[in-house]
């Protein structure tokens, strides 16, 4: 957006100097017509050449053949005048009537300077005489009294330069009057576009000339305005609709499992129905992790989950998910084999505990959810130079290569607005990439060397 | 695991739901618990305190007439006693204020029957240690109320540190406890490079409580991951 000031300050830049330039071409084409108009041989060097042309003989003056030709074409008459007498003592042969054969010296200076009997008359000096050609009527105009300072004439290069600086200096001033008067208008309405984008709201005053543009941006950020409401609503309702489910689950499903978990170990029942109960207590257990996963992602999904930064170390935070999971899992089904170097005590970032403990937690219980038959689990926490990562393996049954690819990089069902009705997998992954994310860290799934699921989320330090 | 007296503690379970109340009063009771009261509402709840002096409240936080955490602070009027909060809201936030407000747990529903009883002789334990008779070990005794270990008849001193981490150990019996929870125990939050000189101490404890202390079975090593006590039963 900053282009606009520069696109209206080109366009009204090369406004002004095209029309300077156009006052520089207009000059020259003048000068360049009034050359064009002034004839080479000028009538006063006509007059010159004339004169130059007479020659006295003994029959009195002679004209050469060839100027008489010149001069009869183009219509002009000619006296020449002798010095001593003032008489005119020579003529061309056409001789307009009425004009004067003897001259005083007012006469001659008046000739000289302007016209006789209206024929735009011009002199020329001979050894004993005066010549004077008379143009035809209206063929010239003359400067009757011709006279400039000095000065003026003198400083001429300079008062042009003058001339022109003062001409560009205003145009300049125009220029800026006009740059600053049109982008104050566009200012705000560049301002309120921008604006527009990130969502904020926008009020322009609508006056001006400009007033409608600025009206239809205050219109469509009201739209805009509303429509993220409304989004935000939607979202929060759906948030909270999960939230409001996932609640009422639990208090049933406490009952559920409180009793199974009973039944389970009464003594009064026989060993099948024991086991009975054992599988209702391990199915109840996926619905809670369910309904809290579901709870979670969709928190996270809609940016409703503060998070709590703190700084945390990563390998103490492992250690009591780990430990957390070996405690409860009695019947030893899934040892979970601690690979941290002893000598990597602490790997401090900045986390949520909370969160980064469930994304571990869903990792290992991802490789549980997998393998009921057992299996053994290796964690570990490893720091290399500007990086800490936590991988979470198992020896279990593991996933094909197409499997892996599709939880690289297949977006989950949940995130996803196609209508798909194909469940590709549960959320105990997605909260991982979820959690993950907003820590600025990454998730690489893959096979393990020796057979088995492999996850490694990396942070950076 | 012997913790007789503890079952002697009286016990007010607190939740709308009647048939939630019975299943919990059930489970108590089949574990040993004999007094056990309880309540649906808020205003019942301080009626039955009033005459039965609780000595561990189970609250709910949604109550008819009211929330858990308001109606702790009124129970932590009459009496300082022990409070575990048993919910169907597992925000993050309701735990922090949960435990802020100086409840000693949260369990957020549904649960297992052997997770509660834990966490409810976890908390006994830890409160009411100084009524505990001594606590047997494979080769010795402890008795944390005097901080001394007495083995083969003769009285060994705890340290104050001895005696925090044994406490630890102790609260969690049977479970491993982390390196990181034992140092937090022993010296406060954020504890980071006291790893050597909890090996030092862990020495010293299998010292006065091990019959061989390079052999131990007490408190046995769980490779790069804690420490764990094992109490042998009355």
């Amino acid at each position: 957006m900053k282009s606009v000031p520069k696109l209206i300050r080109r366009f009204v830049g090369v406004l002004m100097i095209s029309s300077f330039l156009i006052l520089i071409a207009n000059i020259s084409v003048l000068i360049i017509i009034g050359l064009q108009h002034s004839p080479n041989a000028s009538p006063w060097s006509s007059a010159k050449n004339a004169a130059a042309a007479l020659t006295k003989t003994e029959n009195g003056y002679q004209l050469s053949e060839q100027m008489a030709a010149e001069l009869a074409q183009q219509n002009i008459w000619a006296i020449f005048i002798d010095n001593q007498t003032h008489q005119v003592v020579w003529h061309t042969d056409f001789f307009p009537e009425g004009i004067p054969t003897q001259y005083t010296l007012s006469n001659i200076v008046s000739l000289t300077r302007g016209y006789l009997n209206g024929y735009p008359t011009f002199t020329g000096e001979a050894q004993d005489g005066l010549m004077v050609l008379g143009y035809p009527k209206d063929s010239y105009w003359k400067h009757m009294y011709p006279s400039w300072d000095y000065h003026m004439i003198a400083d001429f290069p300079k008062i042009i330069i003058t001339f022109l600086a003062v001409n560009f200096i205003i145009i300049f001033v125009i220029y800026m009057t006009v740059n600053m008067k049109l982008l104050k208008s566009v200012k705000p309405i560049v301002e309120g576009i921008q604006n527009l984008t990130t969502k904020q709201p926008v009020h322009l005053k609508e006056k001006g000339l400009l007033s409608e543009v600025s009206a239809n941006i205050n219109r469509t950020s009201e739209v805009l305005q509303s429509q993220n409401y409304q989004l935000k609503r939607k979202e929060t309702a759906r948030a909270n609709w999960i939230a409001g489910v996932s609640h009422d689950i639990r208090t049933p499903l406490s009952m559920i499992m409180g009793y199974a978990g009973q039944l389970e170990t009464n003594p009064n029942l026989t060993k099948a129905e024991q086991n009975q109960a054992m599988v209702i207590v391990r199915q109840s257990k996926k619905i809670k992790n369910l309904i809290s996963d579901l709870n979670l992602a969709s928190k996270l999904e809609y940016n409703m989950q503060p998070i709590k930064w703190k700084q945390e170390n990563l390998v103490a935070l492992v250690r009591q998910v780990v430990v957390d999971f070996i405690n409860t899992d009695i019947d030893q089904k899934y040892p979970i084999e601690w690979m941290t170097e002893e000598t990597l005590t602490s790997c401090v970032i900045y986390a949520d505990k909370d969160l980064l403990k469930r994304a571990v937690s869903n990792l290992i219980q991802n490789s549980i959810n997998h393998n009921e038959d057992g299996c053994n689990l290796y964690v570990c926490v490893k720091k290399e130079q500007n990086q800490c990562a936590i991988t979470v393996e198992d020896d279990g049954v593991g996933a094909t290569k197409e499997q892996i690819e599709a939880l690289n990089h297949t977006p989950h069902y949940m995130v996803c607005d196609d209508n798909t009705t194909e469940q590709r997998h549960g959320l105990g992954l997605l909260i991982v990439k979820q959690i993950v994310e907003s820590h600025h860290g990454t998730v690489l799934i893959t096979n393990r060397r020796h057979g088995g699921f492999s996850v490694t989320l990396t942070f950076p330090l | 695991m012997g913790f007789e007296y503890l079952k002697q503690k009286r016990i007010l379970i607190v939740d709308d739901e009647q048939e939630l109340l019975n299943m919990v009063a059930t489970i108590l009771r089949e574990d040993g618990f004999q007094a056990i009261q309880t309540a649906q509402t808020v205003k019942e709840a301080i009626s039955i305190a009033n005459t039965f002096f609780p000595e561990l409240a189970i609250l709910d936080i949604m109550l008819p007439d009211g929330d858990g955490f308001s109606l702790m602070e009124q129970l932590k009027k009459q009496s300082d006693y022990p409070i575990l909060f048993l919910t169907a809201r597992g925000e993050e936030e309701d735990k922090f204020r949960g435990f802020g407000l100086g409840a000693d747990d949260y369990m957020v529903k549904p649960f297992l029957p052997r997770e509660l009883l834990f966490r409810i002789m976890a908390i006994l334990r830890r409160c009411y240690k100084e009524d505990d008779p001594l606590v047997k070990l494979h080769d010795s005794e402890i008795d944390f109320a005097r901080a001394e270990v007495i083995k083969n008849g003769i009285h060994i001193p705890l340290t104050a540190k001895e005696h925090d981490l044994l406490s630890a150990l102790y609260r969690n019996a049977g479970r491993i406890v982390t390196i990181d929870a034992l140092c937090e125990a022993a010296w406060g939050e954020n504890p980071f490079g006291y790893e050597n000189s909890l090996m030092a101490h862990i020495r010293r404890i299998r010292e006065k409580i091990e019959a061989n202390p390079s052999h131990p079975v007490s408190l046995v090593t769980i490779k790069g991951l804690g420490y764990k006590l094992i109490v042998e039963a009355n």
